[in-house]
């Protein structure tokens, strides 16, 4: 059977809808009920090659339960959020269980001709295909509060996959 | 049933630097990518994605005094995978700028009028067919400042889900015959001719309004029976 070329991914350019941008990163609730397991905050700052903070970089991520499931129908394990002036982004989650708990982001923005995809780790990792491999460890930050800044290009480039 | 993403084509694909958009250059990562097994994080949902993002409008044009200025369009917008089967159910986010060229958008300060009846994005389901349909007015070109004359060509943005979490797809519907299309920094960073001419819609002859034909096709194919 023929198979289909997929289209072209293009940028998402500088207007995505800030309406589209809002209140989509609390995975903490569901229908209006708070979701089992350990509620944590994940934060950080997207920079660019000359360091600048970038403003409104659209973040998706995809996330296991607290039982390492993906298929758990009490449990969405989406999310989006947007940075703000400052390049700062913020999800309210739980802490994905699992073998090596991780969140998976994609980031969409300006001048990103394609999405781009990495993963946040809690724990130090051993991955053999990627070089920098600690860069994709959280900050724990307080209790319940983690940290992964993402440097899309330039030194300290955090490592990215091509799927 | 097993699904498959392949590594994607860089001939239909557009470059991550792109020459005449200088922004590529500050934000495209310069390390190469790793390569990786894909495992359940990967090849699952999300599914059910109106559980976090509720559909708005299908209609950007409006009616009576409340109708948008500029030319009336209909898109239908089929989402399908790899395979040619659609993807019932997908969720598909539209946003454009109006007929004078303007985004409802902090950051656009291109010197255009607003219209008050136009709000340029819209969030669709498609349909057990995959089918989506918007109706809107064609949006019009504008300057891209700072750049010594580039001018984006009239396009609409969508962002579709498809099975999987790597099926995403966010890209740009262009339209047929405008002038501008061969110029366009963005358009033209797909090298491979068949492939940019799969991003510009096809008109369909109407009697009372311009309708436009355009196909999304998202990663992933169900894997061949007795393929691991």
């Amino acid at each position: 059977m023929k198979r289909l070329v997929p289209t072209a991914e293009l940028t998402l350019g500088p207007f995505f809808p800030p309406e589209f941008a809002e209140g989509a990163n609390d995975l903490t609730h569901l229908d209006g009920r708070q979701v089992p397991g350990e509620l944590i905050e994940v934060t950080g700052r997207v920079v660019q090659l000359d360091g600048k903070p970038l403003d409104n970089v659209v973040l998706e991520i995809w996330q296991a339960d607290a039982e390492g499931r993906y298929d758990n129908p009490d449990f969405f394990g989406w999310g989006r959020a947007a940075t703000d002036a400052h390049g700062v982004y913020s999800f309210r989650t739980i802490k994905p269980g699992g073998r090596a708990p991780s969140i998976n982001f994609l980031l969409l923005y300006s001048g990103l001709m394609r999405q781009l995809h990495t993963v946040m780790f809690f724990d130090r990792v051993e991955l053999k295909e990627v070089k920098h491999a600690e860069r994709l460890v959280a900050k724990k930050e307080g209790a319940n509060r983690y940290r992964f800044d993402i440097r899309l290009r330039g030194e300290g480039e955090t490592p990215f996959f091509e799927d | 049933m097993a699904y498959v993403i392949r590594p994607r084509d860089p001939r239909t694909q557009p470059e991550g630097v792109v020459p005449g958009y200088s922004q590529t250059a500050q934000r495209w990562p310069a390390q190469p990518p790793a390569r990786r097994v894909h495992g359940a994080a990967e090849l699952s949902g999300p599914r059910g994605l109106t559980r976090r993002l509720a559909p708005v409008r299908g209609d950007l044009a409006g009616t009576g005094d409340k109708r948008a200025i500029g030319q009336l369009i209909h898109v239908r917008a089929r989402i399908v995978d790899e395979d040619g089967a659609p993807v019932a159910g997908a969720l598909v986010e539209v946003w454009h700028c109006n007929a004078a060229g303007k985004y409802i958008h902090p950051n656009d300060d291109n010197d255009a009028p607003v219209d008050p009846n136009f709000y340029g994005a819209a969030r669709m389901v498609a349909g057990e067919d995959g089918l989506v349909e918007l109706r809107t007015i064609k949006p019009a070109a504008y300057p891209v400042p700072g750049t010594g004359g580039w001018w984006r060509p009239p396009h609409v943005h969508f962002s579709v889900w498809g099975r999987v979490w790597l099926s995403r797809l966010v890209t740009q519907m262009f339209f047929p015959g405008e002038p501008l299309n061969e110029h366009d920094a963005i358009l033209n960073a797909v090298r491979d001719p068949q492939a940019r001419q799969r991003c510009i819609a096809r008109l369909v002859p109407q009697e009372n309004l311009l309708a436009y034909d355009y196909e999304l096709v998202v990663r992933g194919a169900a894997a061949a029976p007795g393929m691991p």
